[in-house]
């Protein structure tokens, strides 16, 4: 046993998205916390695009926020400019992105994590985890320090024997060129974790004066998006642009011609990467009928130059990595500034943790981020908060906190990820989680802030405000009761070339009608004293009412089987009537419920009949 | 472990012989216990002894071993002589040895549960039994060899297809990958929504097959509606007098032609009366008329012109045809003698109404009420779709287009609830 030099409550490895977020839950809820990041000028770095937030994942950043975490403050903080992506497509897919100032970023959430109490924010590059005989885990360092520690929350992101590649040129390296870390990945193995490997990729970074903007479409921010926070007051308007352009036949052409020498498809690439996320390489190949593709030229920072060529992603040599950059529309004579790398790295088989993040065969061992296996900064900082609460919790004997599918993204998240084998890096889209129309990003705060409030995580000012916003919604769900006369309401109506009862209508039959919006009823005084987010809710709630009410219909229906658990010990390799591959999948992720049971791959809907009546018999038996 | 069940397979009451099965863990050692001698291998049927409290019961024997079974379990089955109490004594043998009674389907289910059968094999299995003509037998089985279960899964995919394109949308609003427009989406749901309005449009000859057609004989008294009765059945079914009202209540009775089923209702004839039972027999003949598929309005007066007051399909029976002979005024009515015996006419007439012909052509019916409620909920969440593309946002589309996905999915049992298949199986006759 190496001596231990210092001791705290909860270690978090990692200071990216996800160990910020967990490290910053578990000081706030009372902990002693230390952090560790390989190198302190990488804490919460965008180590991709500059942006926070677009489909599915601005809706987690919000929730994020309603339990009380920092990642929606911060990109407020750091904005250069808020659109709201799928306008048209329906409330239930709106989706706030914020384009952010990637050093900002860094500096505000550094700020925030020293300012914080019982937060120690150390640079040391972790080498070693151990379960002491106690339970509690002993953190060695490169420079043989060690720490010990209650509960561990492991964050490391990308770094773990990360490789980067542009072309031939192969480094040891994590990204950016900042070091990776080469150790750990043998400790995980010691303590029992299945290791898998990924890759994704990021593409170059460009000097702005080097392009043709009259070639490209400019996309400055929208005014009328709230911040991401419910806590911030305001944003600014526009403080930098974006650039439309699209890639050309010539692309393709350098592309195909180079195809040999791009790692991926000459074979130096192992890991697995995402299909949605893939790089221009890879989507001239599969989509070879495409002629273009589009291009988003994405500003770095305010005060730099360096544009991110978004959609643009490759592991070309960076002599055709240029070849291919100048054949984009408007980018004929570009500088390239950085250049784009794939980059491969070790993640743990998330299905071996429980919906707490907290490994099953490991109590008081939690992962979050990237190391399980997901790809982006809002999937990573939604883990990080539930790691870093349940951290917490465990450390002071609570129950574990756990996200459903029916109450937020970031459960459907968790729930994916420790049920489903991911056999590439999982990206959150809005079609995986089946109650989307529920979970939107206008609602997150009345989904979660009362759930925050209980752990602990939400002050007095955002709880006033939750309150304050609930408490408006009540007042405008009045007024839908009362009725209005047709003589005033049918000027509205015949305008709007809606159809005129004779009869009085209530509010809310007004606002069901199609064309009908909360703002004309405004005209008409009604909702005089109530906030814009009060009646965007109420307005909501009235034209989609038929649908929510079946979706939560769906959720009491789902949630039969979400509420029987199954038990820990059950062998499943003796339950008769189950098939070979269900058995063996259901005795290797020994899924918490019937529900879970039935997500995991390989497990029929005849198969959950047989646990059903296995449980049923049981049960008698008892 | 799974326990022990046995129960009678074959009908209840008089017959040749009994069927009774056994499966479970130990339905091997309780067979080896009371039949002797016990086959020597499996799938061979043996005589033997089966030792009951009562009599020693001659009988053959055959054990099949999990999984090569109907169950996919261990079961065995006795052939034994006919009747109610040689059944019942043998299946109190294996009780006494350790089986218990089996629920109803409960066999069936075991087969589901082990995966030897889906959703609509098992309801191609309930269809065969219940199946009455072989019109009936074919529609079951039809469903056993899956074939209503392929065209589902067609349907399936293609709907798979059209929401996948709806949720490329959505999540990737920033790709320029093909983005589907609405109108493809509405295309392809219009294609799933015509085969599905030709799956339900089978439904009605669906029903001919397996439950036959409804008719209804009525008319004035004295018609001689009994007497066509009796023809159409070739038996002597009804009292047949010359007394005004002899029949009083309905009388339902069936007949095969051509492997259809005709489920006659003879009726009270009509006139006033005060007599109370013969109200009622008024009563009762026109709720008959009013639920059949068609109804028969017999008269032996070649100058009636008159038309039966009820909303179902009425064809004229110009009867009595030996006493006036063929007037030309008939032309309209169909002309038989009941008394001559020759009433085929009738049927054939019936069978080319309904196009029972069909029957043998098509190659799928939909004869279950489940499916076809399934489908038709499933064409609702469609014809949403299709309205809400134009009505209201993406979002809500999609949802519609995976809600029909999953109905479909209920017909074979993919997205099948606890619910569902426990009434499947409720359904089931025992010992099945």
């Amino acid at each position: 046993m190496t001596k231990t030099e210092k001791i705290f409550e909860v270690i978090v490895i990692g200071a990216g998205h996800a160990g910020c977020e967990a490290a910053l839950a578990s000081a706030r809820l009372g902990c002693s916390t230390l952090m560790f990041a390989t190198n302190l000028d990488t804490v919460a770095f965008l180590a991709c695009n500059p942006s926070i937030g677009g489909t599915a994942k601005g809706q987690i950043v919000k929730e994020i926020d309603a339990l009380g975490g920092e990642m929606a403050i911060n990109a407020d903080k750091s904005l250069l400019q808020m659109r709201m992506l799928n306008r048209g497509k329906g409330p239930a897919v709106y989706s706030p992105r914020a384009q952010v100032d990637k050093n900002a970023y860094h500096v505000n959430m550094k700020k925030t994590v020293e300012n914080t109490p019982n937060l120690y924010l150390r640079q040391g590059e972790a080498i070693k985890i151990e379960q002491n005989e106690d339970g509690t885990f002993c953190v060695t360092t490169a420079v043989e320090l060690t720490y010990s520690c209650k509960a561990v929350v492991v964050c490391c992101g990308v770094y773990l024997n990360s490789r980067t590649l542009v072309g031939k040129c192969i480094r040891e390296s994590g990204p950016n060129g900042f070091a990776n870390a080469r150790y750990l990945t043998e400790s995980l193995k010691k303590l029992g974790f299945r290791i898998s490997r990924f890759k994704t990729g990021t593409p170059a970074r460009v000097r702005l004066e080097s392009i043709d903007l009259k070639k490209t479409t400019e996309q400055k921010g929208e005014n009328d998006v709230l911040p991401f926070s419910y806590v911030t007051q305001s944003i600014p308007a526009t403080k930098r642009s974006c650039y439309l352009t699209y890639s050309t036949a010539e692309t393709k052409r350098i592309i195909l011609e180079n195809k040999h020498l791009a790692p991926i498809y000459n074979g130096e690439i192992n890991g697995v990467g995402p299909r949605y996320c893939p790089s221009i390489e890879d989507k001239v190949v599969r989509f070879a009928d495409k002629e273009k593709h589009q291009i988003f030229l994405e500003p770095e920072a305010e005060d730099t130059c360096e544009f991110y060529v978004q959609g643009a992603s490759s592991s070309m040599p960076a002599s055709v990595q240029e070849q291919i950059y100048r054949s984009i529309e408007g980018l004929e004579n570009v500088e390239i500034m950085r250049d784009a790398y794939a980059i491969e790295y070790d993640c743990i088989d998330a299905t071996q943790l429980n919906s707490a993040l907290m490994a099953k065969h490991l109590p008081g061992m939690f992962f979050a981020g990237q190391i399980n296996g997901t790809s982006g900064y809002e999937e990573a900082a939604g883990q990080g908060i539930v790691a870093g609460i349940n951290a917490a919790r465990y450390v002071q004997g609570k129950t574990p906190f756990t996200l459903r599918r029916d109450n937020s993204y970031i459960g459907v998240l968790i729930d994916d990820i420790t049920t489903k084998e991911n056999t590439e890096p999982y990206r959150m889209m809005t079609s995986r989680a089946e109650h989307r129309l529920i979970l939107r990003q206008d609602n997150a705060d009345l989904r979660l802030t009362e759930t925050g409030r209980q752990i602990g995580l939400v002050d007095d000012e955002r709880y006033a405000r939750y309150l304050h916003k609930k408490q408006q919604i009540e007042l405008a769900q009045k007024e839908l009761k009362s009725v209005v006369s047709p003589k005033i309401y049918g000027p509205l109506f015949q305008q709007k070339q809606e159809a005129v009862t004779g009869a009085g209508l209530t509010v809310d039959e007004m606002l069901r009608r199609p064309n009908i919006t909360a703002k004309d009823l405004q005209e008409l005084g009604y909702f005089s004293n109530i906030d814009p987010d009060a009646i965007y809710e109420i307005e909501l709630e009235s034209k989609y009412r038929g649908y929510i009410e079946k979706e939560k219909e769906a959720i009491e229906q789902a949630n039969k089987l979400e509420n029987k658990p199954l038990p820990r010990d059950l062998d499943y390799s003796q339950i008769d009537g189950l098939r070979i591959e269900a058995r063996q999948k259901l005795n290797k992720i020994r899924p918490e419920n019937l529900g879970q049971a039935g997500r995991i791959l390989g497990v029929s809907p005849a198969d959950i009949q047989i646990l059903i009546v296995y449980l049923a018999q049981n049960i008698h038996k008892d | 472990m799974n326990n022990t069940i046995v129960a009678l397979s074959t009908a209840r009451g008089r017959a040749a012989i009994s069927v009774i099965r056994m499966s479970g863990d130990d339905a091997i050692q309780i067979a080896q216990k009371i039949f002797r001698p016990f086959p020597q291998q499996p799938n061979m049927l043996r005589v033997g002894t089966l030792k009951t409290q009562y009599f020693n019961e001659h009988a053959m024997c055959v054990y099949f071993v999990a999984p090569h079974s109907y169950t996919g379990e261990n079961t065995v089955e006795f052939h034994c002589h006919g009747g109610t109490a040689v059944a019942q004594a043998v299946i109190e043998t294996c009780l006494d040895n350790g089986a218990i009674m089996a629920q109803n389907g409960e066999f069936s289910k075991r087969a589901f549960i082990n995966g030897k059968q889906n959703l609509t094999n098992a309801e191609g299995i309930i269809e065969m039994i219940d199946a009455e003509t072989a019109s009936a037998a074919k529609a079951g089985a039809n469903l056993l060899e899956n074939k209503l279960g392929k065209r589902i899964v067609q349907l399936q995919d293609v709907l798979l297809d059209t929401v996948s394109a709806c949720e490329v949308a959505l999540d990737y609003p920033e790709e320029d990958l093909e983005l589907p427009t609405v109108e493809t989406a509405k295309q392809q749901i219009s294609d799933v929504l015509t085969q599905l309005n030709a799956l339900i449009s089978t439904s009605t000859l669906g029903k001919v097959a397996k439950y036959g057609i409804d008719v209804a004989i009525v008319g004035k008294p004295n018609v001689g509606k009994s007497s066509l009765l009796n023809a159409l059945l070739g038996t002597d079914r009804a009292i047949v007098s010359d007394i005004q009202g002899t029949t009083r209540d309905t009388l339902s009775e069936s007949v095969n032609y051509r492997d259809i089923r005709f489920n006659f209702v003879d009726t009270a004839g009509l006139r006033e009366s005060t007599d109370e039972i013969e109200i009622e027999g008024v009563k009762r003949a026109k709720k008959a008329a009013d639920s059949a598929d068609v109804v028969l309005h017999v008269t032996d007066d070649p100058s009636d012109r008159s038309v039966y007051p009820t909303v179902r399909p009425q064809i004229r029976i110009y009867n009595k045809s030996d006493l006036f002979g063929n007037e030309p005024c008939c032309v309209d009515s169909l002309v038989v003698s009941a008394k001559s015996g020759n009433v085929d006419i009738i049927k054939e007439t019936l069978y080319e109404m309904f196009s029972a012909k069909d029957i043998e052509t098509s190659d799928l019916l939909i004869t279950n009420e489940r499916h076809l409620s399934c489908m038709k909920r499933a064409k609702q969440q469609l014809e949403n779709a299709v309205k809400f593309c134009d009505q209201t946002t993406l979002d809500v589309v999609a949802n519609e287009i995976k809600g029909a996905w999953q109905t479909l999915g209920e017909i074979t049992g993919t997205t099948a609830q606890e619910n569902i298949i426990d009434r499947i199986y409720s359904k089931f006759c025992l010992g099945k």
